[in-house]
């Protein structure tokens, strides 16, 4: 109860609200533009929560991504242009809803249902996280090996339509966590002679590199080639949609479980959770015909879902330190900096912290509707900010925050080498969520393997010998099963049919 | 811009073979076969795999060398590109010497100029007020050494 009170004491001080506020009004905006993911918002913010405490710099991550999420639904109910992916798998029903005078209570609905999502998402978190904290806690390398190695299996496995091209990239991001000083025997590795190398690539230029270069790259050749539509007006955005959630109870309360549930998945985030609640719904629905045509179903399961799954995400990051998506880790390497490493610990040593991350997520997503709306209604003004004028200014904000890592120019470096290769890799349909993950799990998975095989002297059958490890072990072994079989069986069927043909 | 995954399978496998051969002399821990040298051998190794699978499906295949993909023109991409990274060198070779204020404002002004099709006097104030507003931030808030440079004399 005092570790609650003392939560309660650290979120409600002025800073703290200030930050939420004004982290929650930035993740709308970049948000609300077609083609800046809530990742994005999240690189642009990791320069500006370096300089904060730990719960600051959570809270104006946590809120911004919230809002991102919803902000995604305004383009897509409006101009059928998703603004994030998250929101990509009920645009074209939203925008029917539109074209059949209902913009206004479609993004209510999406409103609404994100913060139900979100409510429910953090209820599981905060029930769940420290339930699995307590059994974590007697964990030692070896099953920590085999989780963070299962991180980067699921990773790989649910990246994307090619698994090989996800390996690879996971591969990549790997080489790119070799780099520096060897954690456990100290020795130098690809250096080059480099003396900013010697402490190894720092996070926060690579984040930035991925997720706010790369995009930007991608975005540019649009500015002025591209024209955004007037948006309608949305009006009345609440009305109805009491009785549409009422309807639509069961649908909502299922898919904030599962988008909870999918969050926490390795390597699955927002938009796997959207799609397959948006799937499921139409599956499970009476009327799976009127998917499509502007019918509110499976808005308001997968508008739950993709916010549930932000919090979902959280589990795993908080718990074991593998994150469970590309925003927790980014999340995970903000902890990092601050001294804090993610882990069962954290739960008894900085207990209050963890509860006040769980009550800023209840208060993010509280604060969804009032803000949602005040985003929905200055829409117009939002997509009216010519992208010829924002690109060039997110570029500047991007060479000034890699810059502030280190103070070094080194990182700029970094920064712009990292986003034009991303951009190629990603140009060629290779998924960039399995590379940074990798950059995050890479010394976690390498660290535990040599401090396990330093106990067992080198044997490394023995890495099964406790139970849990063994499960880990074999669900491991098996993801990758299930990667070399997604990967030869499109190919062996295709050879088949075309031999049939 | 798509290139072919032949060329991509045989350059990930040249880069897994160069990390092998990089990590060859890494010394194992003490009476131990793992080392600082297992875990870039083995990325190294895999990556030389899954670059000779993704080369030899792409073979079978019979995929086109290089093909443009995507809605706009390849010239228009390549100019993009070329637009960013010289704005960003030019910022990391000219920012020392002019200081941030200066480059930054030039850098800002220009590109937008460019992007919005000569609205030259929006460029210069949005680049201005823009310029502004992070050096408020980052260094008088934030206390981050951005250069100042020639400015330095100006300043102080």
């Amino acid at each position: 109860m005092a570790e609650l009170q003392q939560a309660l004491m650290m979120v409600f001080s002025w800073e703290v609200l200030a930050v939420v506020l004004g982290a929650s009004l930035f993740g709308l905006f970049i948000g609300a533009i077609p083609g800046l993911t809530a990742t994005m918002a999240t690189a642009l913010l990791v320069p500006v929560t370096f300089f904060m405490d730990p719960l600051p710099a959570i809270a104006a991550i946590v809120s911004a991504t919230a809002m991102a999420i919803v902000a995604g639904d305004i383009p897509g109910a409006l101009l059928r242009i998703p603004g994030t992916p998250a929101s990509a798998a009920y645009t074209e029903e939203a925008y029917q809803m539109g074209r059949q005078g209902r913009v206004g209570q479609a993004l209510g609905v999406n409103l609404a249902c994100s913060a139900v999502g979100g409510v429910i998402g953090v209820a599981i978190l905060a029930f769940f996280a420290p339930l699995v904290a307590e059994f974590a806690l007697q964990f030692t390398s070896d099953e920590y090996f085999w989780l963070a190695l299962l991180g980067l299996s699921c990773a790989v496995l649910v990246s994307g339509s090619d698994p090989l091209k996800g390996a690879i990239s996971m591969l990549l991001g790997l080489l790119v966590a070799m780099i520096g000083m060897d954690s456990v025997s100290g020795q130098m590795r690809f250096t080059f002679g480099l003396p900013e190398l010697l402490s190894g690539i720092s996070i926060l230029p690579v984040l930035i590199g991925l997720f706010a270069v790369a995009e930007l790259l991608r975005r540019l050749p649009e500015v002025g080639q591209r024209v955004i539509p007037t948006p309608p007006v949305a009006e009345k955005p609440f009305r109805g949609v009491g009785t549409l959630m009422w309807r639509y109870k069961g649908g909502m309360a299922r898919s904030g479980v599962l988008g909870t549930l999918i969050g926490a998945l390795p390597g699955a985030g927002a938009d796997i959770a959207s799609w397959i609640s948006y799937a499921l719904s139409r599956r499970l629905s009476r009327t799976p015909e009127r998917y499509g045509t502007g019918h509110p179903e499976g808005l308001v399961a997968a508008s739950s879902a993709n916010n549930a799954a932000l919090s979902g995400a959280y589990v795993p990051a908080l718990v074991f330190g593998i994150p469970g998506d590309t925003i927790t880790a980014i999340i995970i390497g903000v902890l990092m900096m601050k001294g804090i490493t993610p882990g069962p610990d954290v739960f008894t040593t900085d207990a209050a912290l963890v509860n006040a991350i769980f009550i800023v997520f209840l208060l993010a997503n509280l604060l969804l509707l009032p803000l949602g709306l005040l985003a929905v209604r200055g829409s117009r003004h939002i997509l009216s900010v010519p992208p010829a004028v924002l690109y060039p200014l997110i570029l500047l904000f991007c060479i000034v925050g890699a810059f502030a890592t280190n103070n070094s120019n080194f990182d700029v470096w970094i920064m712009l080498i990292l986003g034009v290769i991303a951009f190629f890799l990603a140009e060629n349909d290779f998924p960039i969520g399995p590379m940074i993950l990798a950059v995050i799990l890479g010394p976690v998975v390498e660290s535990n393997f040599m401090r396990s095989m330093i106990k067992h002297s080198g044997d490394m059958t023995l890495l099964f010998e406790r139970p849990i490890a063994a499960v880990l072990g074999v669900i491991a072994i098996l993801v990758w099963v299930a990667i070399i079989a997604t990967t030869v069986w499109p190919v062996r069927n295709k050879r088949r049919q075309s031999v049939q043909d | 811009m798509r290139v072919n995954d032949l060329v991509m399978g045989v350059v990930m496998a040249l880069i897994g073979a160069i990390t092998v051969w990089g990590s060859r002399n890494f010394p194992a821990m003490p009476r131990q076969e793992f080392g600082a040298g297992t875990f870039p051998t083995l990325i190294g190794g895999l990556l030389m795999l899954l670059g000779v699978l993704l080369a030899l499906r792409a073979w079978k295949r019979g995929d086109l060398g290089f093909s443009w993909q995507g809605e706009f023109a390849a010239s228009r991409v390549f100019l993009c590109i070329a637009a960013v990274i010289l704005a960003v060198v030019g910022y990391l070779l000219l920012a020392p010497l002019l200081g941030f204020p200066v480059v930054a404002w030039l850098m800002t002004t220009l590109m937008i100029g460019w992007l919005s099709s000569g609205r030259w006097g929006l460029s210069v104030l949005v680049g201005g007020v823009a310029t502004l507003l992070i050096w408020l931030a980052f260094v008088e808030l934030l206390r981050v050494p951005l250069p100042l440079g020639v400015l330095e004399r100006v300043v102080y």
